[in-house]
């Protein structure tokens, strides 16, 4: 039973840590789906409920390397993360640049990309079953003691990559011509077209490194938990939801938010009940769309 | 015979589906994801008030549709301050919020185990546990939804609905109170699914939660995009086709959890393919 003195609420200090490196973690995965997810947004200006799959792309094509075919768990992962990459650029090749090219409007986009999404999730349950699943080999075995709180060894590697993805990021869209090319078609596509860059195939190249990143997310997930055919959709969620409360098509902002949506579920779930979490998440959206619906960094419209 | 009535009830069911989220998407452009919710709550209440209370099932149907309309009042007037990609992402998240609900609330809906032993309807002594007789009331109330459903799209209500949909800010110069009619083609449309989601409870006399998951709200749009937006026949249609081309897969003979996924394979590469080369569907009068 938790005590209750008085208005202030009992809080057992012992759990503090744990939670707050649970929603650091948290954060951490849902900053990777976010990150791309926005590349993608910016440049390609619709939301892509289909990217959310490329998770479990990535995850599923570790599993399959490493135990199927048996190939060291290092090199399962280099290719899991291509072959994620590889998925959302054939995706945007064969589907939603026909989409653009016909100027097909934003809802068009949408229900494309929930095709892709049922599509791809439903032929991955079909080739490893819909069963949950876990990877053959790990990179870690270790745990670590912070305050009191645990962390295990797969997940300060997801927290290292997620910051180094994030900062190479920033630096290649702040110092390199791609970089500033991905930017002047997010800013303007038509205007950017005339002056001679090729938005095709940026787009393609950022589909590319976007679902990329995914399959990244989706691996580490797997390494940290596990995967299953419906895992994406969580994290696609996850992202979308990080992204608006940050603010769309803002790098920044969707890490922002996604630290901030990992510490509002963890710490949420702490008085609620863990099975309520993809709920508040939600609730938390439908109060930023309603409140704040630029987000915390975003641009007024 | 058997399988034929039972074929021909789930086609009932989809059609009185896909006519009220027609009325959402395809006449007022609303580009709702969460029919599937209110589908839910119709049968969860159908569920829990005929194993609980014993209530009779017709009874049960209006209370549905009473629940339904109030908290589709509410989630349709949080949705109006959305347009556009928005809206469809929000209305995403209430079907989340709402599945979480059945599968959380144990004490009300006992979760994943769903409730079981939902008895079949009886009126005047009538029995419906008969699948024949439960067809013909399934059709009678799908011709009913399809005339009312006719019937509004016809009207002057139906016109201004339109015309929402193709220019709501021109529409707004006129005087008409946009959010009074997007509300209200929204509560209809949602009291309608919860009809559909009685009869659905106590034909199969089981409701768990994955039966209105995500995915069934993106199953009727699916049956409405096919068939045509903006055109009753058309969801119809939609719902004749998308029941019955899995049952061809079955018969294909596939295994059972495999014909389930080659399901989905089929409506995500028929969402893909309308979008790329008929975004109209086959009957469509509106393209989204």
């Amino acid at each position: 039973m938790r005590k209750k003195a008085g208005f202030a609420i009992f809080i057992p200090m012992d759990i503090i840590p744990q939670l707050i490196v649970n929603s650091i973690i948290a954060g951490a995965i849902y900053s990777l789906v976010a990150l791309g997810f926005n590349l993608i947004y910016g440049t390609a200006k619709f939301f892509d409920l289909g990217y959310g799959v490329l998770t479990a792309v990535g995850g599923y094509a570790v599993f399959y390397f490493s135990r199927t075919l048996g190939f060291d768990i290092y090199v399962s992962i280099v290719l899991g993360v291509l072959l994620a990459g590889l998925v959302g650029f054939v995706i945007e090749k064969i589907v939603y640049k026909k989409l653009r090219a016909r100027k097909a409007s934003s809802m068009v986009f949408m229900v494309a990309a929930l095709g892709v999404m049922t599509t791809l999730q439903a032929i991955i349950a079909i080739l490893f079953s819909s069963q949950f699943q876990v990877f053959p080999a790990t990179i870690s075995t270790q745990t670590f003691q912070i305050f009191g709180g645990v962390i295990t060894g797969v997940q300060c590697i997801a927290l290292v990559l997620s910051i180094l993805i994030m900062f190479s990021l920033v630096l290649v869209l702040r110092f390199t011509k791609f970089g500033k090319a991905i930017k002047a078609v997010s800013d303007d596509a038509e205007v950017s077209k005339m002056v001679g860059i090729d938005t095709d195939t940026i787009i393609s190249k950022v589909f590319f490194i976007g679902s990329a990143i995914a399959g990244l997310a989706g691996i580490l997930v797997g390494f940290d938990t596990g995967i299953e055919p419906t895992m994406g959709f969580s994290l696609l969620l996850k992202g979308v939801i990080a992204s608006i409360i940050g603010g769309v098509g803002n790098i920044y902002g969707g890490v922002l938010g996604s630290f901030l949506l990992g510490f509002i579920e963890n710490f949420g779930i702490w008085k609620i009940s863990g099975e309520w979490k993809d709920a508040i998440s939600f609730s938390v959206l439908i109060l930023f769309l309603l409140f704040r619906p630029n987000g915390i960094l975003g641009k007024k419209l | 015979m058997d399988y034929f009535v039972h074929i021909a009830i789930l086609i009932g069911i989809y059609s009185i589906l896909a006519l009220s989220l027609n009325l959402i998407v395809g006449y007022t452009g609303l580009l709702s994801i969460t029919q599937a919710a209110f589908y839910g709550i119709g049968a969860y209440t159908t569920a829990i008030l005929l194993t609980a209370f014993g209530m009779n099932f017709f009874l049960s149907i209006v209370v549905g549709m009473i629940i339904t309309g109030i908290l589709s009042l509410a989630i349709g007037y949080v949705l109006s301050k959305f347009d556009g990609d928005y809206f469809a992402l929000g209305s995403f998240g209430f079907n989340i919020i709402v599945y979480s609900i059945f599968l959380n609330w144990q004490s009300l809906t006992r979760g994943p185990l769903g409730i079981p032993g939902i008895s079949k309807p009886v009126l005047f002594g009538l029995d419906f546990s008969d699948n024949l007789i439960f067809l013909i009331l399934v059709i009678v109330l799908a011709v009913g939804v399809y005339f009312i459903s006719q019937f509004i799209t016809r009207s002057s209500f139906g016109r201004v609905l339109k015309a929402i949909r193709e220019d709501e800010k021109a529409i707004k110069v006129f005087g008409y109170n946009t959010l009074f009619f997007k509300l209200t083609i929204f509560v209809i449309g949602a009291m309608i699914a919860s009809v559909a989601g009685s009869l659905f409870a106590s034909y199969i006399t089981y409701v768990d939660p994955t039966s209105f998951a995500l995915s069934e709200s993106i199953f009727i749009l699916a049956i409405i995009i096919l068939g045509g937006l903006a055109n009753n026949k058309g969801a119809v249609l939609g719902a004749i086709c998308l029941v019955i081309l899995p049952e061809a897969l079955r018969f294909v003979g596939f295994p059972s959890d495999i014909a389930a996924q080659m399901r989905q394979v089929t409506y995500g590469l028929i969402l893909i393919v309308l979008m790329l080369y008929r975004p109209q569907g086959l009957l469509g009068e509106y393209k989204l």
